[in-house]
């Protein structure tokens, strides 16, 4: 297939999942009266739930919170492990630069749903708990990629001749080293994103960050699996949404990545 | 030889410094947080009795710091704390739950392997045709979808509507292997993501490698092309799948969890889930540092074996 092709793949698959995350909360009425858990007909396109909610209502109400949590987590993550890789890279002194990223090396071999769920034994997180927990989890990675590329960009002699051309650290370290680590940044995020998305809706799957009543589609699969057998589509639908949207993003990202193919040696197995 | 020898004195401590800071990390996360400790995990039930008695069974009125050698000396000596709802030791719990959840893990790793070289192999072979167009575009696609997600789609099409498979694996109890029907619709799930990944890599490095010069100069000498696939060419491909090999791990960790609540599975993972939901430290602590360490061990045995495998590529530590 060739690359513009995928690129049209993935905007196919992605399309109705994010449209509906996006603006299904604009789309919805006022909810209407319950009706009895998981029946078919009456009213209901799809249905109703595990206690008897439209189940349409709940698929155009239940994807916000797992694209606005990932994008978040996404975001965050990004915003600790840059800084943290472009001071790694850019200073001279060698106990610093072992004190930021070492750390990150040991953080680095704990299972992330394990971190997740250990958090989740304590304290109840919410939405804004498991972003900052998903976060938490790709900080170590990111950083490490994004130090990567930044310390091979300050390595050049271009870096030289600014520090000696008395340029300030701040000027070097974003206009220089961090505008080189861009690319690879780029290519890291639509990686990073695809994981925090599986993330994400796995913690909600298993009630992590969630009401174990709200409208979010990995917990409409959870919750109304006891009905799979009379009322299938209160499973199928939040769950095909959710295939569309991880497999979409994946395929999006790829067929962008190789089409501004710089770095044949990307990390994507 | 020096080298190597550094490399794994190096690889070596590293992991023993991530062992240290799994259980720290443990400790931390689940007893050093901020406020009353026994309040927060006596949640629904307020109750002064109950608190205090959580209080006590925890040690919560020592310093931090006591408590957490109190509880790092038992692990050196194997003991992992007792449940705070059943008072049972958290060993027992774990025994219990590893059956199912090993016999999970080595099946689902015995079918990777083959299934996931094979794959690469056959694309790779067919590099820019139909089947290579097709195993890549396939991999790629299920490489991202939870394994939560899959499941149940996969349930409702070969177990409710067609009915070839048991949909779940409830009341089979802990001896699975008698009923094999049961184990397919999980193993199949667990190796969705691992399988594609794995393949993907396979796939790069025997393309890679059949199109090196060496690789040419073989098929120029008359060596026949599955010589030259299998002897030559595989091995070269062979140090990053066996790194990627130790990464899957996690997934797999993660895999394990979401499969055994998706189909009914009695194993280590509803264990850990069952005492998240009971807020049942001990048993968390326990099972995240069983976990914790078993992800350090794996990793830094890919490591060496993969150091072995391309001395020169430099494995990071």
């Amino acid at each position: 297939m060739t690359t513009r092709r995928r690129f049209a793949l993935g905007l196919g698959v992605i399309v109705v999942p994010l449209v509906l995350a996006l603006l299904g909360p604009l789309l919805t009425g006022e909810p209407g009266p319950r009706a009895t858990s998981f029946t078919l007909g009456g009213g209901h396109w799809l249905g109703t739930d595990f206690v008897g909610r439209d189940v349409w209502q709940q698929v155009l109400l239940g994807g916000r919170t797992v694209v606005v949590t990932a994008l978040a987590a996404t975001a965050l993550a990004y915003l600790v492990a840059v800084p943290v890789a472009l001071m790694s890279a850019l200073t001279r002194v060698r106990w610093l630069e072992e004190l930021l990223m070492r750390p990150l090396d040991v953080l680095l071999a704990v299972p992330s749903l394990l971190l997740i769920l250990l958090v989740a034994s304590v304290l109840a997180p919410g939405a804004v708990g498991l972003a900052l927990l998903v976060a938490l989890v790709n900080v170590p990675d990111a950083a490490r990629i994004v130090r990567a590329a930044a310390g091979e960009a300050a390595a050049r002699p271009a870096v030289e001749a600014l520090r000696m051309q008395g340029e300030s650290r701040w000027r070097i370290a974003v206009g220089y080293v961090g505008r080189s680590a861009l690319r690879t940044l780029a290519a890291d995020a639509g990686i990073r994103l695809t994981g925090v998305l599986y993330l994400v809706s796995t913690a909600a799957f298993l009630g992590v960050g969630v009401a174990p009543d709200a409208a979010d589609w990995a917990v409409m699969v959870d919750r109304n699996r006891t009905g799979l057998f009379v009322q299938p589509w209160a499973v199928v639908v939040p769950a095909l949404l959710i295939v569309a949207l991880t497999t979409g993003t994946n395929l999006l990202f790829d067929a962008a990545l190789e089409k501004n193919q710089t770095d044949k040696r990307g990390r994507r197995p | 030889m020096s080298g190597l020898r550094s490399f794994v004195a190096r690889r070596l401590l590293l992991g023993a410094l991530q062992t240290v800071a799994v259980v720290l990390l443990v400790f931390a996360l689940t007893e050093a947080l901020p406020g009353d400790a026994a309040v927060a995990l006596a949640g629904d039930q307020p109750d002064p009795a109950r608190i205090a008695a959580i209080r006590e069974a925890m040690d919560l009125d020592r310093p931090a710091y006591e408590r957490l050698a109190g509880w790092a000396t038992g692990l050196l000596h194997g003991d992992l704390g007792t449940s705070l709802t059943s008072g049972r030791p958290v060993a027992h719990y774990i025994a219990d739950g590893f059956g199912p959840t090993l016999l999970l893990a080595t099946l689902t790793l015995a079918l990777l392997v083959p299934i996931g070289f094979g794959l690469g192999v056959l694309a790779a072979r067919h590099e820019g045709r139909l089947v290579d167009r097709l195993v890549s575009s396939v991999t790629l696609a299920v490489y991202a979808v939870p394994e939560f997600a899959l499941g149940v789609l996969l349930v409702t099409v070969l177990a409710i509507k067609l009915a070839w498979l048991p949909p779940t694996a409830l009341g089979y109890g802990t001896d699975l292997l008698a009923h094999p029907a049961a184990l397919v619709l999980p193993v199949l799930v667990l190796l969705s993501r691992p399988v594609c990944s794995l393949s993907r890599l396979v796939r790069a490095g025997m393309v890679d490698a059949l199109a090196s010069p060496y690789a040419a100069h073989a098929r120029r000498y008359g060596v026949p092309g599955a010589r030259v696939r299998y002897t030559h060419a595989l091995p070269n491909a062979l140090a990053p799948a066996v790194q990627q090999l130790a990464r899957t791990v996690d997934w797999l960790l993660c895999g394990v969890i979401v499969v055994e609540a998706l189909f009914v599975i009695p194993g280590l993972g509803t264990v850990l889930l069952n005492a998240v939901a009971e807020r049942d430290v001990p048993v968390v602590q326990g099972l995240a540092v069983v976990f914790g360490v078993l992800t350090v061990v794996l990793n830094l045995g890919a490591d060496l074996v993969a150091h072995r495998l391309t001395p020169r590529a430099g494995v990071a530590a």
